[in-house]
């Protein structure tokens, strides 16, 4: 459990710290991936509901503290996108290796939305209308994009810290 | 019956932190810059900016020779000869041609120094700000170093000096700096040959938008657009007169005729800037 919490721990604060520095100079068309949003969709198709909405909810605070704007639409958001994910996850019965694209382009384009919405009823954003739908349909296909190298490695990463089970007869 | 409590204490566990995430907007909201969780915030801005220094230090030289193979179409003399030399040369080349550039944007800022503020803290961009709707950069200088809330930020050199925003939070290791691109940036500029004043304010990725005290105004496209000094109440503006904002690039046809626009594009660079200057005395330079 606690192995889970640090190694959650380490990778959210490696998407910040990459967000905020490297894809700074690698922009799709002006727009930076949302890496926490691809980070909590991975956990929750690996893990599920409950520890796609805790990681969405970890990760979306920690967020919140490094912005201006009022801290909390991040976590709310991403604990609603783990969980969702995670539910998806559980109904959608594929083998495709595309799926994780899927879901994750699919997740933040929904989630990208959703955190506009509120952040405009809190009036705190005020884009135009065009704006805001190109940096969530670019985000979703940003995210899409790094699917097929993010998935495998946090997969490596949140299979090894997983408790191994023991088994006494 | 385990199968079935299952999903209820998940659905419970949402509820939960949809919950805490709702009062933690509510609280914030409340509060904004005191409380605990502005404190949590500082700490956590205190935490990350070392590491963001780190980071950047190491990412920098990826992003130079990604950024140098982008723009390797038009340099077509230079590639005639680079074509001759092996990956590791080309590597080389960027990363010499990148710090000749850094030398002489720290040389110009030292000069702008002398000529704007002497007392001005230089500071160099450690990271930007982690989401696509907020404008701001991280700087490697905090209140350790005399940083405070407000100070204007520039950038450039003597013959152009340029703004680039104000400090708007500060911890012990870092500070952070509101973008002019940004929406809750407004600035008092003129236009440069008319002296027309006008409020200028922040489009977030689009041009800066400025309008005009009086709606007579003739403005041409590419003037120059300048910080405006004002005082109020004995108290001077927070951004020094004369710095250069950007040019004129675009003329709003205006809907009714008490209103007239123009659009603004910033001078600075703000995909490139690395080094920048915390003004000291507000408003007086």
């Amino acid at each position: 459990m606690t192995r889970r919490v640090i190694v959650t721990g380490l990778v959210i604060v490696t998407g910040l710290l990459l967000q905020s520095t490297l894809f700074w100079q690698f922009k799709l068309l002006g727009v930076r991936p949302e890496l926490m949003f691809l980070v909590t969709i991975v956990v929750a198709i690996l893990e599920g509901p409950q520890e796609g909405a805790t990681t969405g909810f970890a990760a979306g605070l920690a967020q919140d503290f490094l912005l201006n704007q009022p801290k909390g639409v991040t976590a709310l958001t991403l604990t609603l996108v783990g969980y969702s994910a995670g539910l998806a996850r559980q109904y959608i019965v594929s083998a495709s290796p595309l799926l994780p694209t899927i879901l994750v382009a699919v997740g933040t384009a929904t989630g990208v939305a959703f955190y506009q919405v509120v952040a405009f009823l809190l009036d705190q954003l005020q884009e135009p209308f065009a704006f805001a739908v190109r940096v969530t349909l670019l985000s979703a296909l940003y995210g899409a994009i790094l699917t097929p190298i993010v998935y495998p490695l946090l997969r490596r990463v949140i299979e090894g810290s997983r408790p191994t089970r023991v088994v006494r007869f | 019956m385990a199968i079935r409590r299952r999903p209820r204490s998940t659905r419970l566990l949402v509820v939960t932190l949809v919950s805490i995430s709702l009062a933690v907007i509510t609280l914030d909201y409340r509060q904004r810059d005191s409380g605990p969780l502005a404190i949590a915030g500082d700490a956590a801005k205190t935490f990350m900016a070392p590491l963001q220094e780190a980071v950047t230090t190491v990412t920098q030289p990826i992003g130079a020779f990604f950024s140098g193979l982008a723009h390797l179409p038009s340099l077509a003399n230079d590639n005639e000869r680079l074509r001759e030399e092996n990956a590791a040369l080309l590597t080389q080349v960027q990363v010499d041609a990148a710090q000749q550039v850094e030398l002489q944007e720290l040389v110009d800022l030292l000069d702008l120094r002398d000529a704007l503020d002497p007392q001005a803290v230089a500071a160099v961009v450690t990271a930007n700000g982690v989401s696509n709707f907020e404008y701001t950069v991280t700087i490697d200088k905090g209140s350790a170093d005399g940083i405070e809330l407000d100070q204007p930020v520039a950038a450039g050199s003597p013959d152009a000096q340029m703004l680039v925003g104000r400090v708007v939070a500060v911890t012990a290791v870092s500070a952070e700096v509101l973008l002019i691109i940004d929406r809750d940036l407004a600035v008092a500029a003129t236009i440069g040959d008319t002296r027309e004043a006008g409020l200028l304010e922040g489009q977030g990725a689009s041009d800066l938008r400025m309008s005009f005290f009086d709606s007579g105004t003739l403005v041409e496209g590419g003037e120059p657009v300048f910080t405006q000094g004002y005082e109020l109440d004995g108290q001077s503006g927070v951004y020094p007169p004369g710095m250069l904002i950007g040019q004129v690039s675009r003329l709003i046809p205006s809907e009714n005729e008490t209103q007239q626009y123009v659009e603004v594009r910033p001078a600075v660079d703000f995909e490139t800037l690395r080094f920048v200057l915390v003004l000291q005395t507000p408003g007086s330079a």
